[in-house]
C-alpha cells in the first residue's frame, strides 16, 4: 500500500433504499399499465369512476413507469456504479437522503394528484406546479451530489458511463425547466407561458428528449458499466463509445418535431425533426454495438446466466426500438402510424424491453451484491426471463397489428372517392379483439415482475444479518498526472468541468435552433385569420376537458392529409389553437379527432353522450362521465383564470376579465335553458358539463376568416 | 486490499484483443480499441448524406409543401367521384319509387336504426333530433326532394349531420324513404312538435 493512499467506503445504503422503490413502484407502475389495458378491452372496468377512469390512470401509468420505476433504476445504478468507477463516497450523505426521500414524495403527490384530474396535460409533464418546483429542487440536489463527487473522485478520468450519467443530469435540468414556465392561476392550477404550435413544440422537444436523456443515456450509462462487470469482459469499443456519445447527444435534442409530422407546424421545422431522427439511427446503433459485442467470445454464458439473458435482451431491444423510432420519423410512415396504437407498440418495446429487462438485469445483480448472498433462485429468473419476454412479444405484435390496421382503415378511399370507413367506431371495433391481447401481454409482463419481486424477497430475507461495509484505499487525484502526449479525448475525460460545459453546448445547439423561431411561430398566422379568445365559460369548459385527460385518447388536429380533410374537415391551421394555453393536439385517437366538432352535434348530444356515450352511439368504449352532471364548475375563478389568460398573451380587455363570472354564468344559463327544454333536464347552469358543451362546441370556430377588402 | 481485486475476476482477453486493449482501467473495466465498423459508419455517413439531399429538395429546392402535397391528392380524391352527382329529381323519382317496397323500407330501418336513432329515437319519436312522426317539419316542405336533402347534407347549426360523405346513394335514398313512411304514425311518448305543419 502507497503511503499516500486514502481509505474509504462506499454508500451502498442508499443503492438499496432506490432498489427497493424501483420494485415497488414497479409493480404499482405495471399494475395501473394492465388495468388500463383491461379498461380499452371493456370500457365497463371503468366502473363509472372518476378517479379510476381511463383518462385518469393512464397518465399515471406512464408517470410512474418512467418517473418513479425507471427514475429509482437510474438512480440506484447511478449511485452504485459512480462512486465505483470514481472511487469516491458519494458526496454527501444528506444529500443522498434527501434526493431519495424527495423523490419518493414526488411520486406519491403524483399518484394523488392525477388521479384527482389535477394536471397540465402536457404528457410526461402534467404533475403541476408545485410538484414542477419540487422535481427542480430534487434534481439540483441530485446535480450537487453527483458533480461533488466527481469532484472528490480519485480516478483522473471519467468513465463513459459517467458521460451519459452528465448528460443526463444537464439535460434533464435544461428540459424540465423550460417545459415548465407556467403561471398558477391557484394552488394546484397552472396555464403555461406556451400557446399552440409553441407550446405543442416546446412540449414535445420536451417529450421526445424525456425518452432521450431519462430513458436512454442515463441506461446506456448502467449498460456500459454493469454488462462488462456481468461479462468480465473489455469494453468493445473505446473509440465508439466517443462517437456515437457525442454525436448522440447533439442529435437527439433536434428530433422533438417528429412529434408533429403534417400538423400545423411549419414545415420547416417538420423537416429538421425527421432528419435528425433518421440521422441518430447510427449514434443509437453505436451504443448497441458496443453492448452487444462486449459479449464476444463469452455468448455461450448467456444460456446459463440469467442476468446476461436480460441485458442481452435489453440491447435488442434498445437496437430495435432505435430502428423503429427513425422509421417511425419519415413523413410518409408518421403518416401511417400516428395517433395509432403502433406509437404504444413502440414506446412499449422501448420501455418493457430496453428499460425493464436492463433494470431487471441490473436489479438481479445488485441486490445479492448489496445483501452480501447469492440470488434465491436462478430457476425463478429464468422464469420471470421467459414469462416477460413472451408478454413484450404479445404486447408490442398485437398493438403493431392494431395500429397499422387503423392506420390502413383511416386512410383507405374506394373508387369513388369516399372514405370505406367513414364511421370511426367502425376503425376501433375492428381493432377491439386486439386490446384483449395486449392486455394479456401485460399481464405475462406483470406476472414475471411478481416472480422476481418473491425471488427478491427470499433473497434478501436469506442474507446474512448485516455486514460491514469494506473498506477500499486508492491514492489521491493528483496522486496522477496526465501523461504528456495523452490524447485529446482523454485530456477531456480528466476535465469534469469542460466536459460538462460541451454537453450543454451541444443541447443547446438543437434546441435555440428550434425554439427560438418557434417563439415567434405565430407570426406564421395568416393575416386574414383573426384568433377569437375562448369566452370565460368555454375556458372553463376547457380547463375540464384537460382535467378529465380528454386530450388522452381525442387529438384536436386534422393533419395536411387527404383522408384527414374527408373525415373531419379543414387540415387544421395555426390560428385555431394560437390562444391554447397548453395546446390540445393530442398525440393518440382513441376517438376521433374533435379539431372540428362544434356544432356537428346538438347541446344534448354531448349532455347524454357525456353521461352514457352508449345511449348516442350503441358502439362506443369511451368511458362514461356522469359526475360532470353533478360537480360544479367554479365560477369565482373565472375573473382570475382570464387575467392569467391575459398576462401570458390572449388579448382579453379588462371588462371580460373583470365581468367574467357574470359573463359565464348567462351562457350557461342559455346552453342550459336550451337541455331543459329538450329534455326537461333542470337546474343544469353550474354544472361542469355545461361548460364543458360550451367548450366543444367553439371547438373548430376560433378563428374569424376575414374577407379581403 | 485495492478495489480490483475485492470482487472483480480477472477480465477475458481474447488473443486478438491482447494488442487493442487500452490501458484504462474502471472498478475492473477495461476498453478495447477496436476501429469503428465499416457498415456503422456507412449507416452514419449515408443518413448524413441522405439529410443533405431530402432538406436541399424540400426546403431548397422543388420538393413540393405539406399544403401543396394535399392539394395535389384533394385533387386526384375529387377526380375519382362519379361525373355529376345524382340531381335532384333523379332523387326524388327514386325515394317516392321506394314506396311501399318491403324490401327498400328493410333497408331503410337498418341505416336509420345504425345512423339516426341515437338521436330521433328508436320509433322516430325525437330526443336529441325531432320527432319524425309528427306532421311538423323544421326544415322545407317534408317531401322527398326535402329529407334527401336535409339527410344528405345535414344541418350545420342544429347539429344535424351530414350523412352524404357517409351513406351510398342508395342507402340515402332508403333511409329518405324509411323517414318519410313514418311521417303520421305519432310515435307514444313523443317530442312536441317543431316548424310548421306540412301538407301530406
Amino acid at each position: 500500500m502507497s503511503p499516500n493512499n486514502e481509505t474509504f467506503r462506499y454508500d451502498d445504503d442508499i443503492v438499496k433504499k432506490f432498489s427497493l422503490a424501483t420494485v415497488v413502484w414497479g409493480a404499482i407502475a405495471f399494475l395501473v399499465g394492465v388495468i388500463i389495458a383491461f379498461q380499452m378491452a371493456d370500457w365497463r372496468l371503468n366502473f363509472n369512476l372518476s378517479w379510476i377512469t381511463f383518462s385518469k390512470l393512464r397518465p399515471l401509468h406512464t408517470n410512474a413507469a418512467i418517473f418513479a420505476f425507471a427514475g429509482n433504476a437510474i438512480f440506484a445504478g447511478i449511485y452504485y456504479s459512480t462512486q465505483r468507477v470514481l472511487k469516491a463516497r458519494m458526496f454527501s450523505d444528506a444529500l443522498s437522503k434527501i434526493h431519495f426521500w424527495g423523490w419518493q414524495l414526488i411520486i406519491v403527490s403524483a399518484a394523488i394528484t392525477l388521479p384527482l384530474g389535477i394536471t397540465q396535460s402536457k404528457e410526461y409533464a402534467e404533475l403541476e406546479w408545485p410538484i414542477d418546483i419540487a422535481i427542480t429542487l430534487i434534481w439540483v440536489v441530485f446535480a450537487l451530489n453527483l458533480f461533488g463527487t466527481i469532484a472528490k473522485r480519485r480516478e483522473r478520468h471519467l468513465y463513459v458511463a459517467v458521460w451519459f450519467y452528465i448528460a443526463t443530469i444537464i439535460t434533464v435540468a435544461v428540459l424540465h425547466i423550460v417545459n415548465s414556465i407556467e403561471i398558477p392561476v391557484s394552488m394546484w392550477q397552472s396555464y403555461p407561458v406556451y400557446a399552440g404550435v409553441q407550446d405543442a413544440l416546446v412540449q414535445w422537444w420536451y417529450g421526445h428528449n424525456a425518452v432521450a436523456f431519462f430513458l436512454t443515456t442515463p441506461f446506456l450509462g448502467l449498460m456500459y458499466y454493469f454488462v462488462p462487470k456481468v461479462i468480465n469482459r473489455p469494453v468493445y469499443s473505446y473509440r465508439l463509445s466517443i462517437v456515437h456519445f457525442w454525436s448522440l447527444v447533439f442529435l437527439y435534442i433536434w428530433a422533438g418535431p417528429h412529434h408533429l409530422l403534417y400538423t400545423a407546424l411549419p414545415d420547416w421545422a417538420q423537416t429538421v425533426g425527421m432528419v435528425f431522427s433518421v440521422m441518430l439511427w447510427a449514434p443509437s446503433w453505436g451504443g448497441m454495438i458496443n453492448g452487444l459485442l462486449t459479449l464476444r467470445g463469452s455468448w455461450h454464458r448467456v444460456r446459463t446466466e440469467p442476468i446476461l439473458k436480460f441485458f442481452v435482451v435489453a440491447i435488442t431491444f434498445y437496437g430495435m426500438s432505435t430502428f423503429e423510432g427513425p422509421l417511425l420519423s419519415v413523413k410518409s410512415v408518421s403518416s401511417l402510424a400516428h395517433y395509432t396504437d403502433w406509437i404504444i407498440a413502440h414506446v412499449h418495446g422501448g420501455a418493457l424491453g430496453w428499460n425493464g429487462f436492463l433494470t431487471f438485469g441490473m436489479l438481479y445483480y445488485l441486490v445479492p451484491k448489496l445483501w452480501r448472498t447469492e440470488l434465491h433462485s436462478q430457476k425463478l429468473a429464468n422464469a420471470h426471463f421467459w414469462t416477460a419476454t413472451i408478454g413484450i412479444l404479445v404486447y408490442i405484435i398485437a398493438m403493431w397489428t392494431a395500429g397499422i390496421t387503423q392506420g390502413l382503415m383511416w386512410r383507405a378511399i374506394d373508387p369513388t372517392g369516399r372514405l370505406v370507413y367513414p364511421d370511426f367506431v367502425e376503425t376501433v371495433l375492428r381493432i377491439a379483439p386486439l386490446f384483449w391481447v395486449r392486455a394479456i401481454g401485460g399481464t405475462l409482463f406483470l406476472t414475471g415482475f411478481l416472480i422476481m419481486i418473491y425471488n427478491l424477497w427470499m433473497t434478501i430475507k436469506n442474507a446474512p444479518a448485516s455486514v460491514k461495509e469494506p473498506e477500499y484505499s486508492a491514492p489521491a487525484l493528483n496522486a496522477h498526472p496526465e501523461a504528456a502526449g495523452t490524447a485529446m479525448h482523454r485530456r477531456l475525460e480528466g476535465l469534469a468541468t469542460p466536459f460538462t460545459v460541451l454537453v450543454l453546448l451541444s443541447i443547446l445547439v438543437g434546441s435555440i435552433f428550434e425554439l427560438v423561431p418557434t417563439l415567434t411561430a405565430h407570426s406564421y398566422v395568416k393575416e386574414n385569420e383573426k384568433a377569437i379568445p375562448y369566452t370565460a365559460l368555454e375556458l372553463a369548459g376547457r380547463d375540464i376537458y384537460v382535467k378529465e385527460g380528454c386530450y388522452v385518447c381525442h387529438s384536436q388536429m386534422i393533419r395536411t392529409s387527404h383522408w384527414e380533410v374527408l373525415r373531419y374537415g379543414p387540415a387544421s391551421t395555426l390560428a385555431e389553437s394560437q390562444y391554447d394555453h397548453p395546446f390540445q393536439w393530442g398525440s393518440k385517437r382513441t376517438g376521433p379527432d374533435l379539431a372540428r366538432v362544434g356544432s356537428k352535434y346538438p347541446d344534448l348530444w354531448h349532455f347524454r353522450h357525456m353521461i352514457d356515450p352508449r345511449s348516442m352511439n350503441a358502439q362506443s368504449i369511451m368511458p362514461a362521465y356522469p359526475w360532470l352532471a353533478e360537480r360544479k364548475t367554479d365560477f369565482g375563478i373565472l375573473s382570475k383564470k382570464l387575467s392569467v389568460m391575459k398576462t401570458v398573451g390572449v388579448p382579453y380587455t379588462d371588462d371580460e376579465v373583470a365581468n367574467a363570472e357574470a359573463s359565464a354564468r348567462e351562457q350557461a344559463a342559455k346552453i342550459a335553458e336550451g337541455l331543459k327544454a329538450d329534455a326537461g333536464i333542470d337546474k343544469l347552469e353550474e354544472r361542469q358539463v355545461i361548460a364543458l358543451i360550451a367548450y366543444l362546441q367553439k371547438l373548430g370556430k376560433t378563428v374569424q376568416k376575414e374577407v379581403a377588402q | 486490499m485495492s478495489t480490483r481485486d475485492l470482487d472483480n475476476k480477472p477480465n477475458i482477453i481474447l488473443d486478438d484483443e491482447k494488442a487493442i486493449l487500452l490501458d484504462h482501467n474502471y472498478d475492473g473495466i477495461e476498453e478495447l480499441d477496436n476501429p469503428l465498423p465499416k457498415w456503422w459508419q456507412i449507416i452514419f455517413y449515408g443518413t448524413i448524406i441522405f439529410s443533405v439531399f431530402y432538406v436541399g429538395y424540400y426546403e431548397y429546392g422543388s420538393g413540393p409543401s405539406s399544403q401543396q402535397e394535399l392539394e395535389t391528392d384533394l385533387a386526384a380524391v375529387k377526380a375519382l367521384a362519379p361525373p355529376a352527382p345524382q340531381g335532384a329529381d333523379d332523387i326524388v323519382a327514386k325515394i317516392d319509387g321506394l314506396k311501399g317496397d318491403a324490401g327498400a323500407m328493410a333497408a331503410g330501418k337498418a341505416v336509420y336504426d345504425g345512423k339516426c336513432l341515437a338521436c330521433h329515437g328508436d320509433k322516430g319519436q325525437g330526443l336529441v333530433g325531432p320527432n319524425l312522426t309528427d306532421k311538423f317539419w323544421i326544415h322545407g316542405d317534408g317531401k322527398a326532394a326535402a329529407v334527401a336533402k336535409v339527410v344528405s347534407e345535414g344541418v350545420a347549426d342544429k347539429g344535424m349531420p351530414p350523412w352524404g360523405p357517409v351513406l351510398t346513394p342508395d342507402e340515402l335514398a332508403q333511409v329518405s324513404a324509411y323517414v318519410i313512411s313514418m311521417r303520421g304514425t305519432n310515435a307514444p311518448g313523443g317530442k312536441e312538435p317543431q316548424g310548421a305543419e306540412v301538407a301530406e
